[in-house]
């Protein structure tokens, strides 16, 4: 079973040794990548001079882009299942070994960590959790499926959704759409309680003012990806 | 109705653009597929300036009142489906930028590995 871990990191030169420590400790059964998105700070020399495992983009391709890159890495080396772990620190790689086991047992081709089942660790601010409650609705509507927590960026996914994603991925705001093109396809998908931490570094794609360009290009991609046939 | 002065005017300054337009296509600046669509609004305003009748008979014949409006109406029709148009192609073009950046990236990881 190859596993590997892709780290999407844009700017994050100051917390990229931790997570990389952290997941050699925690997750020692694997492998990870490090798709740098065409920093502008040291991530590029920091990850020469360690050692790191890293795919350099030349132009910035933004979240989805970046991490896409990060599947189709997955697809050429033949992984069996990828998870993504954001560079900034958020996510605590602890959870992962639960996450594959969940995977492979239930059977489902995605393994959502959320911070909404036992309510612990970092619960975000009121507004965004109003958000996502607001998505979890929309999803609901479209796939007849509850997920508590689409915004999400702790995912495990198996060989076809590595393969499907590889392919047709979002560039922007990737996580709630994907979710609906993988129920739509009638994939299984299976969330797990897991504990975030408020990030470490850098600041969140997400500012005030892009949060209602947000809510609304989500909102549509939603019901799109909704109307799409396969 | 338009003054003899005007439409020489016009005329002049259409052929320039036109000549304009072929000596870039001429020079590989721009491509003859997007040029296209610029050449027939040049030569259209031509017929216009030349056949100034031609708007009248135009404008009586899809029942629209006076021939300016008429003008202004396909003018801005038109400039709408050329930026649509360009959208569209932004789209194309940003997706295969991004297969590109992203194949350009594995291979050259692949290629610092080997070292």
């Amino acid at each position: 079973m190859k596993k590997l871990i892709i780290i999407p990191a844009y700017n994050e030169a100051k917390n990229l040794e931790n997570v990389v420590k952290n997941i050699k400790e925690n997750a020692p059964s694997f492998d990870y990548v490090i798709i740098n998105d065409c920093s502008t700070d040291q991530t590029k020399e920091l990850c020469a001079q360690k050692g790191f495992n890293v795919v350099n983009l030349p132009v910035n391709l933004g979240i989805g882009g970046a991490v896409q890159t990060g599947y189709v890495y997955g697809v050429e080396n033949d992984y069996d299942l990828a998870v993504q772990v954001d560079g900034d620190g958020q996510h605590d790689p602890a959870f992962l070994e639960k996450m594959s086991v969940v995977l492979q047992e239930e059977k489902a081709e995605m393994v959502i960590g959320s911070r909404f089942i036992d309510n612990q660790g970092f619960q975000s601010t009121g507004m965004r959790r109003m958000g996502i409650k607001y998505f979890s609705g929309l999803i609901y509507l479209l796939t007849k499926k509850r997920v508590t927590d689409p915004t999400s960026g702790l995912r495990m996914i198996n060989k076809d959704i590595i393969r499907l994603f590889s392919k047709d991925y979002p560039k922007d705001y990737p996580e709630p759409e994907s979710i609906v093109a993988v129920l739509r396809r009638n994939k299984k998908i299976v969330e797990i309680p897991v504990e975030m931490k408020e990030r470490q570094g850098g600041v969140s794609s997400i500012s005030p003012k892009k949060s209602v360009y947000y809510m609304i290009k989500v909102s549509l991609a939603i019901l799109i990806e909704g109307i799409r046939k396969y | 109705m338009i003054t003899l002065k005007s439409q020489m005017i016009i005329i002049g300054l259409v052929l320039i653009t036109l000549i304009y337009f072929v000596n870039m296509v001429r020079k590989h600046q721009l491509d003859l597929r997007y040029a296209l669509s610029w050449f027939a609004v040049g030569v259209a305003i031509l017929l216009m300036a030349c056949f100034p009748g031609i708007m009248d008979w135009l404008a009586r014949l899809i029942g629209i009142a006076s021939p300016v409006n008429m003008l202004f109406f396909f003018g801005f029709v038109f400039t709408l489906i050329l930026v649509f148009v360009l959208t569209y192609s932004v789209s194309r073009m940003s997706n295969r930028i991004k297969v590109l950046t992203q194949e350009l990236a594995m291979l050259k990881k692949e290629m610092n590995d080997r070292k």
